[in-house]
């Protein structure tokens, strides 16, 4: 602690006395040398370029200190292994972690250009999909911050996730080709290039002294060449790195068969090679190919696993220290192939006994479990295996037939329970579990919520649970209060300093101070109107972009996520076509004019997600044309929703929907981020929204609908009869009814009647009607607090004030202690 | 391409003779090297010039040993980069060939 108090401050002293001059020169000398330009022909981009390469200077000089302090330390390091890293942009971020923002966004006024501008035109670096991707981003933020020597591990998508484009109210997904070769904050190391073989065959031979020895022969091999994109902490004084790998051919480095004239088979097989780093697969879709699903997640295991291998090996000769000294995250499944490649370079490369080898890689290895839902758990076929990964099968093979042994031996008498446990699943053909070898090869599995890890427990791996209760630790999910707060909402954000300090930026706790202010009328003042610059903000952006013009005094109603059917983006319509069919039909004016906003992506496979996606066009178009409605509902649907766009839009966030079937959202995150900006949630008891119930008090939050074992014991007793509430509840059949008729689809009759079935289908995994009457309740409620201004003010600031616990740098520091045993450099 | 052979004593020592042995060259070097390993039965295999070998280059070393084990005699190797030698670890190969620092070692090693 000595060094950092000594060093810190004088440190952040440095860098808020970066003079504005020096910045301005550093941006013409990039101008000038990098891009090679003369000024007077600079385009925005140019000059984001440049401004991104002056950054990268001030990143790259913290990043070798921080390398340096690392090194002299000899601390443990992390490598986390995600399949996906939803960054978002970079400059802004930067700017505020560096502390240099006021002073770039002077440099660049004086010399005639504007940051916003620049930040208008920067693109997200869409690498993911959602909530998990974005996670990994916000824990390397944290770490950065916390001085923790970490490392992400991913890949360099040529193409992130789609763009989304709208045309009729139907979805179209266009190609995002993000600058991952060329962005200015990729660093290329194709020194450090990862030789990553697949393919081929075992031939079984004996060793010298006669042992098996099975050889892995024949394989082709592929680069991974890796770009690091570099992580600042707060206060700048840590900087670590993502290393994302992109696959290339290993022709790359044999120029030689280009020469010998076949040129056309060599440029196949290189094209094959590089599409393993081609594209990002949305998650829920239906994808084609598998093979070249299975050989991206290996290569990205391979890669991360040589890499993380290498550094150790820099430093430390001896492998049995190697759990003292590194930490491998599995942040889901997609990484679990690591499990496998560890033990595969110990025992094959290394020569280390299995047993010794088996306690490295399960001592070293943590996974993180994010999803229940069958059909996300991910499971290899055999035959696929065989063919691709050949000496990897054999070793999970291995790892299966001694831990099955261990298991007979130490809990005989439940014959059943083997198969349960077991890391093959005896299908046709043969499958290899991912959730299984993860959990075997790890010596901690976390869920990313109280509900979540409690049923990882009872429902997903309950037998696992039994063997090893001490492995189970829950870990709810966080997010980093520099971009959701001090990045995302300036308004808010300076209030909150004035008032309380600015440790909050480190420390999400401090907001509890805000309790203190509840009932100062000044503070009251300026936090609503922060919130109405930032409704007024939003309500630009959606005129701009759909031409819905929004009232900001009406109440902003939000769900953006991906778009899928456990979410219930059609509970949500069903809401609003009630409150419109009550406005027109009955005459009974809502109690409060609402904005509906959404936003969110649907995979391109899944016809259901974008049916709802046409249908909340559908509806918006009737209601935002029909004058009767025109002062009470409107209803808006921004495209290509990402994480810059959601950063404009959690700040106007009124009342926040998380109403997600209960059981079904690991966590979220989104509901995070709407608290942290003071909109208060209507939601089910799901995920983090129940711990945001715990934390901000049930007065302070609506909550509504069946609890997960309420829905668990409705599917096992097959009790939900929907039919019934339909017949039964005249509002209810009305609304549902609706899809019956043309009213949302005059032009395409018949559209939405597949709905109609869905809601009355009692095997409705959803539960759409068992909650619908719960959930128009609280609506109502929702209303009534609303128009109660003062009580709504009360609520929203309790909301911001007691959010503390989903501050990304909390969650990780447990992750640190209880998990990882990682130390901060600083405190080290 | 031609092998060059030394006899020192009774074993022979040859020389890989390129920097890269893959795919594109494997062929030509297993024909090449099939009368060297013809008229040995103790061979060791200086692999100084190679820097770099695939699957294929392996594959032809292995065929080497298993053609002199076959009648009798042994096959080892001597001078090879890390990079090489990160190849023979990845499929297990050092694990069934003697592989020595330098041509003296080898040699020595029949002696022995």
């Amino acid at each position: 602690m000595k060094e950092r108090n000594q060093v810190l401050p004088e440190f952040e002293n440095q860098a808020e006395a970066l003079s504005i001059s020096v910045i301005e020169e550093s941006i013409r000398r990039h101008v000038k040398y990098s891009l090679a330009k003369p000024w007077s022909d600079l385009s925005t981009n140019d000059l984001l370029s440049a401004v991104a390469f002056s950054v990268r200077d001030l990143l790259a000089e913290r990043m070798l200190e921080t390398e340096e302090r690392y090194r002299a330390g000899d601390l443990k390091t992390l490598s986390y292994i995600s399949i996906e890293f939803l960054i978002g942009q970079s400059l802004t971020n930067h700017l505020h972690n560096l502390r240099v923002f006021d002073q770039y966004r002077q440099a660049l006024r004086n010399l005639g250009a504007s940051l916003e501008d620049l930040e208008r035109a920067e693109g997200d670096a869409a690498l993911g999909n959602g909530g998990l991707g974005r996670l990994a981003a916000c824990f390397l933020d944290s770490l950065a911050t916390l001085g923790m020597p970490a490392y992400g591990y991913g890949i360099n998508y040529e193409y992130g996730l789609f763009k989304q484009e709208i045309d009729g109210g139907y979805q179209q997904e266009k190609p995002e080709n993000w600058p991952a070769q060329n962005s200015p904050w990729e660093i290329w190391r194709p020194e450090e290039a990862c030789l990553v073989p697949v393919y081929g065959n075992i031939e079984h031979a004996l060793d010298r002294d006669g042992g098996y020895n099975p050889m892995w022969m024949g394989w082709k091999v592929l680069i991974g060449v890796p770009y690091d994109v570099l992580v600042s902490g707060y206060g700048g004084r840590t900087v670590n790195s993502l290393r994302l790998f992109s696959a290339r051919s290993s022709l790359d480095f044999d120029m030689r068969i280009f020469n010998d004239g076949d040129y056309f088979k060599a440029v196949e097989q290189k094209i094959a090679s590089e599409t393993i780093s081609k594209v990002l697969y949305p998650s829920d879709a239906v994808i084609g190919g598998r093979e070249l699903r299975l050989v991206q997640e290996y290569f990205l295991a391979a890669c991360a696993v040589r890499d993380t291998v290498r550094r150790f090996e820099r430093h430390h000769d001896n492998f049995s220290e190697f759990p003292d000294k590194v930490a491998i995250q599995l942040n889901d499944t997609h990484p679990a192939l690591a499990v496998a490649e560890l033990m595969r370079i110990l025992v094959d490369e290394k020569e280390l006994a299995w047993a010794e080898a088996w306690r490295i890689t399960q001592a070293t290895f943590g996974f993180t479990n994010h999803t229940l839902v069958p059909e996300a758990l991910e499971k290899w076929p055999v035959p696929l295996l065989h063919y691709v990964i050949p000496r990897h099968l054999q070793i999970i093979y291995e790892i299966n037939g001694r831990f099955l042994e261990r298991v007979s031996i130490a809990l005989p008498g439940d014959p059943g329970l083997l198969k349960r446990i077991s890391l093959i699943e005896e299908s046709k053909p043969q499958h290899v579990l991912m959730t299984n070898l993860a959990i075997v090869g790890s010596h901690s599995v976390n869920g990313v919520s109280e509900i979540h890890t409690g049923l990882v427990k009872t429902s997903l791996a309950p037998d696992f649970y039994k063997l090893w209760p001490e492995r189970f630790n829950n870990k709810t999910n966080g997010i980093t209060p520099r971009r959701w707060l001090l990045k995302a909402n300036p308004h808010l954000a300076g209030l909150v300093s004035e008032a309380i300090g600015n440790g909050w930026i480190t420390d999400l706790h401090q907001l509890r101070k805000l309790e203190g202010c509840v009932s100062d009328p000044q503070f009251r003042d300026a936090f609503r109107k922060a919130k109405t610059a930032n409704k007024e903000e939003l309500a630009r952006i959606i005129y701009d972009t759909v031409r819905v013009k929004l009232d900001p005094t009406l109440l902003f109603d939000v769900q953006v996520k991906r778009i899928h059917e456990y979410k219930r983006q059609l509970l949500n319509v069903l809401h609003i076509v009630d409150e419109y069919l009550s406005l027109i039909e009955d005459g009974r004016q809502p109690a409060v004019p609402r904005a509906h906003i959404f936003a969110g992506k649907a995979a391109p496979g899944y016809w259901k997600a974008k049916q709802i996606i046409k249908l909340i066009h559908n509806v918006g178009r009737v209601i935002n044309n029909d004058p009767k409605a025109r002062d009470w509902i409107k209803v808006a649907f921004l495209p290509d929703y990402r994480v810059s766009l959601a950063e404009r839009i959690f700040p106007a966030v009124d009342l926040g929907e998380q109403i997600s079937t209960a059981g079904m959202e690991a966590s979220g995150t989104s509901n995070m981020k709407m608290t942290l900006n003071g909109a208060i949630t209507i939601g089910t008891l799901d995920g983090a929204n129940i711990e945001i119930l715990e934390e901000v008090g049930e007065e302070n939050i609506f909550i509504f609908g069946h609890t997960a074992p309420e829905l668990q014991d409705m599917r096992l007793r097959h009790t939900y009869k929907p039919r019934e509430c339909y017949e039964r509840n005249p509002r209810i059949k009305r609304i549902a009814d609706t899809f019956k008729t043309g009213r949302f689809c005059e032009k395409e009759p018949g559209l939405f009647t597949w709905i109609l079935g869905d809601l009355l289908n009692e095997n409705d995994d959803y539960f759409h009607l068992a909650d619908l009457p719960s959930y128009l309740e609280a609506q109502e409620k929702a209303s009534a607090a609303y128009c109660d201004g003062d009580r709504w003010t009360t609520m929203s600031i309790l909301n911001v004030a007691r959010v503390g616990k989903f501050s990304s740098d909390w969650v990780v520091a447990n992750y640190a202690r209880e998990i990882w045993n990682l130390k901060s450099v600083e405190s080290a | 391409m031609e092998v060059a052979v030394d006899l020192i004593g009774e074993v022979g020592v040859a020389e890989v003779p390129v920097d890269e042995l893959d795919a594109s060259n494997a062929p030509e070097f297993k024909r090449d090297i099939a009368p060297v390993v013809e008229n040995n039965t103790k061979l060791v295999l200086d692999m100084s010039r190679l820097h770099f070998v695939d699957s294929s280059g392996l594959g032809a070393i292995l065929s080497c040993l298993r053609q002199l084990s076959a009648k009798g005699g042994d096959l080892k190797l001597c001078c090879m980069s890390k990079q090489v030698r990160a190849a023979f670890e990845l499929v297990r190969m050092h694990r069934i060939f003697d592989i020595y620092a330098t041509r003296d070692e080898a040699v020595r090693a029949f002696e022995s």
